[in-house]
């Protein structure tokens, strides 16, 4: 089944890039105004400010109060959210068709007016410290941050997007409004809109809205630090009050538009990332040891600009620590040194192609794959050409993949729950 | 506002038709077995979504047997007899398709999502599993370790712990008591035979719904249907539970120590049942509590006061009476005390009737709204269809909204409700006698955790 996606690609004079699928069963759109802007582009001093300006975008306007810009979009019945992540920032709206205009003219002036106040900043900021602390609440979010830490170390992906509380607390209004100024920019920018739309008519508002934006004459993305990948194995210990051990394994991965993306995916589905318990990690370590309600590894679903991790995760009673580890780094030998057989790549292409066609179910899902496609250069025609791509993987592509990208020997373990500091 | 109450033919402000749009073209037959089957051919999308609904859940439990219908679930991917464990997920997987299941307070639910030549896949595996599971001994043993794995990570969230008390507290005698993953204890000693004497009470088509949306053709899907299961047996009648929670006679408060860098509050109200008459202006309530950040709970703890990082108000359908509540998450330097007096203060407000016709108009749009937004894929429409079908029946439930049809009337009685209606349903549920409150503390400090740690 080969899914077809019509798409409009349009590229405004001021620079900004929109991206338009039109579908009409349901009388709803999304609309996803992304720049390319994130704590990737931020210093160590000052990390959580990305963070920090994508969730103020609807703080207020030159126009429009914070309450304004809610009541404004919820008085419609429909839903935004404001972000700033690792690589990305922006604001999605999601609406029922007929608010179309509405939706555009909110997001053109969080984007291009947004104001900022003195008092929300502090708001938020104060907002923050708690959100900062709570992550410590959900264990295998602790266990990821402490991997990160490690493995991307040299480079910005190291910290959480959302910072820490030393740094979060330092940051004023003026580096809000100086970070803001510099990236938020309309060449920088990509409105992606799916839905029950008319793309003409849609097209216009856009222009009449977001053309208006000036271009900038100064901007240019920061150089981006690389994070170098380790040479030694790393173990790490974080003592905390939980019923379970969450233990990461791994080390750094991939960038999404690295060729060899199409085989390790393949390699993904078949040793721990296939949903059911099909996959080598989950099938063995729950289906069959049960270690575990929640074990997976993946290497392709990080994969972004900047090369991603390679992690394999468990959460399972602190008795079973040992054989939980065991089980994981086995699991990544054994691939490593045996490959693959020709049934688990066959039973692993045709899920990947056949279960393609629910990546695109949602309008959000749309407006994703139309920002991803931008970002990576994949074409708008990936959805043809991406059953091609899997089928294409071999047994032996699969295991030099393996072989390149996935190193046994230099693993990074971190365990967080009820277990000595070391 | 928007006016709901035009006949079905005709388009509303919104473009959505009074009646549901989610019911348009649903086709429900009764096998002679009793299954009841729902289909709804949608083909914009080339997928196909199966359900399989039990009306069972952790209210058809018992006490020292909690947790028995979740776990269960997880036995019905263990093999059948013309499955061996892993072929379900196997084949899922080789089709391209996807499968869960979730078990909750009233209800177990299965299902596959497969591309839309392949759906019949998907209901030879349900036929199957529906009465030949095999309860082998050693799969129970390993799957029980999942099982409280499972249970475990709950514990270790940041929630869980706290929820757990307060539906304990405020549910006495109704078996909301406990949680739908049941007692740690309970589910220790559970065996394969209680898990099998359990699955052959209740598996049975004369307590399930099968729904089938997508893009396929509705005589197709009755003719597999009828060669997959009319030959399956009705099963034993059981009396339908009468289960009432005695009204409760007085706030009741508790304390739940943990180590947590942030503290919680959790308020639940005893509410109605689904398809009651106050449960509609109780879902507007909702709506103008905690649906945005014009919400009057973002409104004035987060924006105002800013002594939260969230809050929320929560009110779901259930077929017994359950808990319309109130969470949030303290920021540091504020009181628990502070945060439940500034709840109860907008509480008040609804009960003098300060809602405006605009917060009212605003509600019903975003309820509205919400419903399209979340009925995209063929699966999430299936949820709500059998959801429906699962919960609202009985005799309490008016017929015009027996099974799925609650959510043609769902929509119109929402629109229908009045300001004064939600000053009234808020005296009327929202007391102090009426109340469980229930606080999370940090206890990271205490001298019970240095004792603890100490031994």
């Amino acid at each position: 089944m080969r899914p077809r996606l019509d798409v409009e690609r349009v590229e405004l004079p001021n620079g900004l890039v929109l991206l338009l699928s039109e579908n009409h069963s349901i009388p709803s759109i999304s609309i996803n105004a992304i720049v390319g802007v994130g704590s990737r582009f931020e210093s160590d001093a000052k990390a959580g400010l990305a963070s920090l300006v994508g969730a103020l975008l609807d703080a207020g306007t030159a126009t429009r109060t914070s309450q304004q810009i809610a009541e404004t979009i919820e008085a419609a019945g429909g839903q935004l959210g404001t972000f700033g992540d690792y690589q990305s920032s922006g604001a999605v709206v999601r609406l029922l068709s007929k608010d179309a205009g509405l939706g555009i003219d909110v997001l053109s002036d969080l984007l291009i007016n947004a104001s900022f106040p003195e008092d929300k900043v502090r708001q938020v900021v104060a907002r923050r410290t708690a959100q900062i602390r709570a992550r410590l609440d959900v264990p295998r979010t602790q266990a990821s941050d402490v991997f990160n830490e490690i493995v991307f170390e040299g480079s910005p992906q190291h910290r959480p997007a959302i910072g820490y509380e030393a740094t979060v607390t330092t940051l004023a209004r003026s580096d809000v409004q100086e970070f803001y100024q510099r990236y938020y920019v309309p060449q920088n920018t990509m409105i992606a809109i799916a839905g029950d739309i008319d793309k003409n008519k849609v097209k216009g508002i856009v222009e009449a809205t977001f053309g208006k934006w000036q271009r900038s004459a100064e901007f240019q993305p920061p150089h981006v630090p690389r994070p170098r990948r380790q040479t030694s194995p790393i173990e790490r210990f974080v003592s905390a009050a939980k019923e379970q051990v969450n233990v990461v394994v791994g080390h750094l991965g991939i960038e999404r538009k690295n060729p060899d993306y199409y085989s390790l995916l393949v390699m993904d589905t078949i040793l721990g990332s296939s949903p059911g318990f099909t996959s080598r990690i989950p099938r063995i370590l729950r289906d069959e040891q049960g270690l575990a309600y929640s074990t997976f590894s993946n290497i392709t679903s990080s994969a972004g600009l900047d090369p991603g991790r390679f992690i394999a995760y468990i959460g399972t009673a602190p008795e079973n620590l040992e054989r939980a580890v065991e089980g994981l780094r086995g699991e990544i030998v054994r691939i490593v040194e045996g490959g693959v057989t020709p049934e688990e790549l066959e039973t692993a292409q045709l899920y990947l192609t056949g279960s393609f066609v629910f990546h695109f179910q949602r309008n959000s899902q749309i407006a994703e794959f139309l920002l991803e496609a931008e970002t990576y250069g994949l074409g708008f025609d990936y959805l043809e050409k991406y059953p091609d791509l899997i089928r294409a993987v071999t047994v032996e592509e699969v295991g030099r993949v393996t072989r390149q990208y996935i190193d046994p020997q230099n693993l990074t373990t971190v365990v967080v729950g009820p277990v000595e500091e070391k | 506002m928007t006016t709901l109450t035009t006949t079905a033919d005709e388009e509303t402000e919104t473009g959505i038709e009074t009646r549901s749009f989610i019911t348009r073209n649903v086709q429900k037959t009764i096998l002679s077995n009793g299954l009841t089957v729902l289909t709804k051919e949608m083909h914009d999308k080339p997928v196909v979504a199966t359900m399989l609904w039990y009306r069972v859940g952790s209210r058809n439990e018992e006490l020292g047997q909690t947790g028995k219908s979740h776990f269960l679930e997880h036995m019905l991917f263990k093999g059948t007899d013309r499955y061996k464990k892993g072929e379900i997920d196997l084949i899922t997987h080789l089709n391209g398709g996807s499968n869960n299941a979730f078990t909750w307070l009233d209800f177990t639910a299965y299902y596959f999502t497969f591309a839309s030549d392949r759906w019949e896949a998907a209901l030879e595996m349900e036929a199957s599993r529906m009465r030949n599971t095999t309860f082998v001994e050693e799969e129970f043993a390993s799957e029980k370790q999942v099982v409280e794995e499972e249970l475990r990570i709950g514990l270790d969230g940041p929630w869980e712990a706290l929820e757990n008390e307060v539906w304990a507290t405020a549910f006495r005698q109704h078996p909301y008591h406990w949680p739908t993953v049941g007692w740690l204890e309970d589910l220790e000693a559970a065996s394969a035979a209680d898990m099998k004497a359990y699955y052959d009470k209740w598996y049975h088509p004369r307590h399930a719904t099968l729904v089938v949306a997508g893009d396929f053709d509705t005589s197709e899907v009755h003719r597999k249907t009828e060669e997959l299961f009319a030959g399956i047996p009705s099963g034993p009648a059981i009396a339908p539970l009468k289960l009432i929670e005695a009204p409760q006679r007085g706030e009741k408060r508790l304390i739940v120590k943990k180590q947590t860098p942030v503290e919680r509050l959790l308020i639940g109200f005893h509410a109605p049942q689904v398809a009651h008459p106050d449960s509609y202006a109780l879902k507007v309530v909702e709506a103008i509590l905690s649906t945005g950040k014009s919400s009057w709970l973002y409104q004035r703890l987060v924006e105002r006061d800013q002594s939260v990082t969230k809050a929320d108000a929560t009110y779901h359908d259930h077929i017994d009476p359950s808990l319309f509540y109130f969470q949030a998450e303290l920021k540091p330097g504020f009181t628990l005390a502070e945060v439940e007096r500034a709840t109860f203060e907008e509480i008040e407000r609804l009960k003098r009737g300060e809602v405006s016709p605009g917060d009212m108009d605003k509600a019903q749009r975003q309820i509205e709204a919400s419903l399209v937004l979340s009925s995209e894929e063929p699966l999430q429409q299936a949820m709500l269809l059998g959801q429906y079908e699962t919960i609202a029946f009985g005799e309490d439930v008016p017929e015009d909204s027996r099974g799925y049809h609650y959510l043609d009337t769902m929509m119109e009685r929402i629109a229908a409700v009045t300001t004064d209606e939600i000053a009234s349903v808020a005296q009327r549920y929202f007391s102090e006698d009426n109340r469980t409150v229930g606080y999370l503390i940090d206890d990271t400090n205490s001298p019970e955790r240095e004792r603890d740690s100490a031994t």
